[in-house]
């Protein structure tokens, strides 16, 4: 038996619907929950930590089966987009909160706060109220709330999507470095696919209140079933080898491609490299351009996508995707089949880890 | 913010926007607008009538002499009638509160069986006259229906002090629930599910967690419950029967001095319960300003 379980978990509240939902997580994985708005699975998330009651199905913890356990009896944690951290407290006192029902010594509690404050580089902030806080200090606070009383399942709604990117990355390193420490299992719904690549071992794609797909994140992205994953996602992820420095730039080797990136690496690097669709620019010949990287491939597959058109170049060893209008895919005469370049800026190169 | 929209149910905003009319031609005289016959004809009717509501508010204040208020408030009917009516608002006032804060998060919170019907009924008081309220709780408190149980229990409503706090708390009581409501409406239950999660009960959590965030909305519905209550006046005439020295309180003072032609008295009174209601809205102000 997994140690977390959600079995043929069917709920239908205000209009959101969750059908014959099936999830398993070993102890200590971090599950990336995806799929688009509106597809329930902040709806999942609350239904696991007990918000809301079944209308059919199972939910086993730990071999235990918490289905019908009130919220506080669960020892599930949770942390949204909006902190939700008590205005009318302190850092401090948000935090020693959650540890009220668990410890009754005031100097265990003390000692509990600074430590994993300390984890999160919080210590500076633990006597400031919520309101004078950034995002990301709001977001590491709420963080530390959660993770502060070791729950046997973290959840996680979309922590980071109000965050600009570099607070993002910072975070994402914070968490993860947390979530070694205080070793809980994790559950994580996100928009964001750096999210996934860095975080998750493994993927559960949720559409229309079903699952879709399973996975680790590398077998989503390279080969995502039903067709929509990679739309949803909308990124290009290529792997590969830092092969050299060339003064600010990166070059790297993957799939048989040669990019340059403007993220810093270090030679001989195992990294991957993203670059999102509708920062390529296709081209019928080698133009002169700024960009760093001019590619040649062959089209492979021209799709319409509501009002824009996805092209797959088929380059080296890999397959990309760039999102144009139809009025230049018209002008390039792209179909299946023709020679084109892609083009695009070292600095929409960005190096993933 | 929370307690602005608190009032903007009592439609205490817009008599606060009509005063800033005052304010308003700069504004527009800024971006360079003409003047229309339209706008000066609207904005005339407005001054007019704020105009009249402050020579109102000034005749209730310089009638009388100074010595003339003075003498009407140290009297002994005015000293009997200010006390009543502060100790029956307060105690009105209290139990409001002890009853609403549940009703408010019943309301806000679960969904139940008759709950439309509750919202609806609640909604009902505030559309209809005070004294068709204190007829209806005169029968029901009289001998028809209630009456004779809590007499038995030596408990008598009607033509007493204790009619007098309970019209008042029946005219307060679903305004109360309104405000509270609102209050409770705006606090994202998220909070309380986060502290659920910690493993925190029910009631412990609406302790430490909801009534501590909804506390500047429950003081600005504890200050306006306190103002409809020493305010009341047609319900707590039926009820109580508003008997000179034994159920006289406030308005009644006023009512009972007016027919007698002791201006003197029922002038006081008035300003007496217009000082209580300002220093209510300015209560809030203070307190809405100084949070946080």
């Amino acid at each position: 038996m997994s140690f977390l379980e959600v079995r043929d978990l069917c709920l239908n509240v205000g209009g959101f619907e969750l059908s014959r939902i099936e999830l398993k997580a070993e102890k200590g994985d971090y599950l990336a929950l995806i799929g688009p708005t509106g597809s329930g699975k902040s709806l999942l998330l609350e239904t696991i930590i007990g918000f809301y009651r079944l209308e059919k199905g199972r939910i086993i913890l730990e071999e235990k089966d918490i289905t019908d356990l009130p919220p506080n009896m669960r020892q599930i944690s949770i942390v949204y987009q909006d902190h939700m951290l008590f205005p009318h407290m302190d850092v401090f006192e948000n935090i020693a909160y959650a540890l009220r029902k668990k410890l009754r010594d005031k100097k265990q509690i003390e000692a509990e706060v600074r430590q994993i404050a300390g984890v999160l580089g919080i210590g500076e902030l633990l006597y400031r109220k919520p309101a004078t806080l950034s995002g990301g200090e709001k977001q590491r606070a709420a963080l530390a709330r959660s993770l502060v009383v070791r729950p046997k399942l973290l959840l996680l709604d979309e922590p980071f999507s109000a965050l600009d990117a570099r607070t993002r990355e910072k975070l994402r390193e914070m968490l993860k470095k947390a979530i070694s420490e205080y070793s809980t299992t994790v559950l994580h719904v996100t928009h964001d696919f750096e999210d996934v690549w860095t975080l998750a071992n493994r993927v559960v794609v949720i559409r229309r209140g079903e699952v879709m797909q399973t996975g680790d994140p590398e077998s989503v992205f390279k080969r995502p079933s039903p067709d929509f994953v990679a739309e949803f996602l909308g990124t290009n992820v290529l792997k590969g080898k830092v092969k050299a420095l060339e003064g600010k730039l990166t070059v790297i080797e993957a799939e048989g491609l040669e990019i340059y990136s403007s993220d810093p690496a270090e030679p001989g690097e195992d990294i991957a490299v993203s670059i999102r669709p509708e920062e390529i620019i296709l081209a019928r010949e080698t133009v002169e351009s700024s960009a760093r990287n001019i590619l040649r491939g062959n089209v492979t597959g021209v799709f319409k996508k509501e009002h824009l058109v996805v092209v797959e170049v088929k380059m080296g060893n890999a397959e990309i995707k760039a999102v144009i209008t139809p009025t230049s895919c018209e002008m390039l005469g792209l179909e299946p089949g023709r020679e084109t370049y892609a083009v695009f800026k070292a600095s929409n190169a960005r190096i993933i880890r | 913010m929370r307690f602005l929209k608190s009032l903007e149910i009592l439609k205490i905003p817009e008599i606060l926007k009509t005063l800033n009319i005052l304010r308003a031609p700069d504004s527009l005289k800024a971006k360079g607008m003409k003047y229309s016959w339209f706008r000066n004809l609207t904005i005339g009717f407005a001054f007019f009538f704020t105009l009249l509501l402050f020579l109102s508010i000034g005749a209730l204040l310089f009638v009388l002499k100074p010595s003339e208020i003075l003498s009407a408030l140290l009297s002994e009917e005015m000293f009997y009638s200010m006390k009543l009516s502060m100790l029956t608002s307060s105690a009105s006032t209290l139990s409001v509160m002890c009853c609403s804060i549940p009703t408010a998060y019943a309301l806000s919170r679960y969904s139940f069986p008759g709950k439309g019907l509750i919202k609806t009924v609640l909604g009902l008081p505030m559309a209809f006259p005070e004294l068709v309220m204190g007829l209806a709780l005169l029968l029901l408190f009289g001998h028809g229906f209630l009456g004779p149980y809590f007499e038995a229990l030596g408990i008598k409503i009607t033509f007493t002090r204790l009619g007098i706090a309970v019209a008042q708390f029946f005219v307060a009581f679903p305004f109360a629930v309104r405000v509270i409501y609102s209050t409770f409406e705006d606090i994202n239950p998220r909070y309380e599910q986060v502290s659920r999660s910690f493993g925190y009960g029910e009631f412990e959590t609406f302790r430490y967690v909801t009534l501590p965030m909804a506390r500047s909305g429950l003081f600005a519905s504890g200050v306006i419950t306190f103002a409809r209550c020493i305010g009341a006046f047609g319900a707590v005439l039926i009820l109580a029967g508003g008997s000179y020295m034994h159920t006289e309180v406030l308005p009644v003072t006023l009512y009972l001095n007016i027919s007698y032609g002791n201006l003197e008295m029922a002038i006081t009174s008035g300003i007496l319960l217009m000082g209580i209601a300002f220093l209510a809205i300015f209560s809030f102000e203070r307190f809405e300003g100084g949070r946080l």
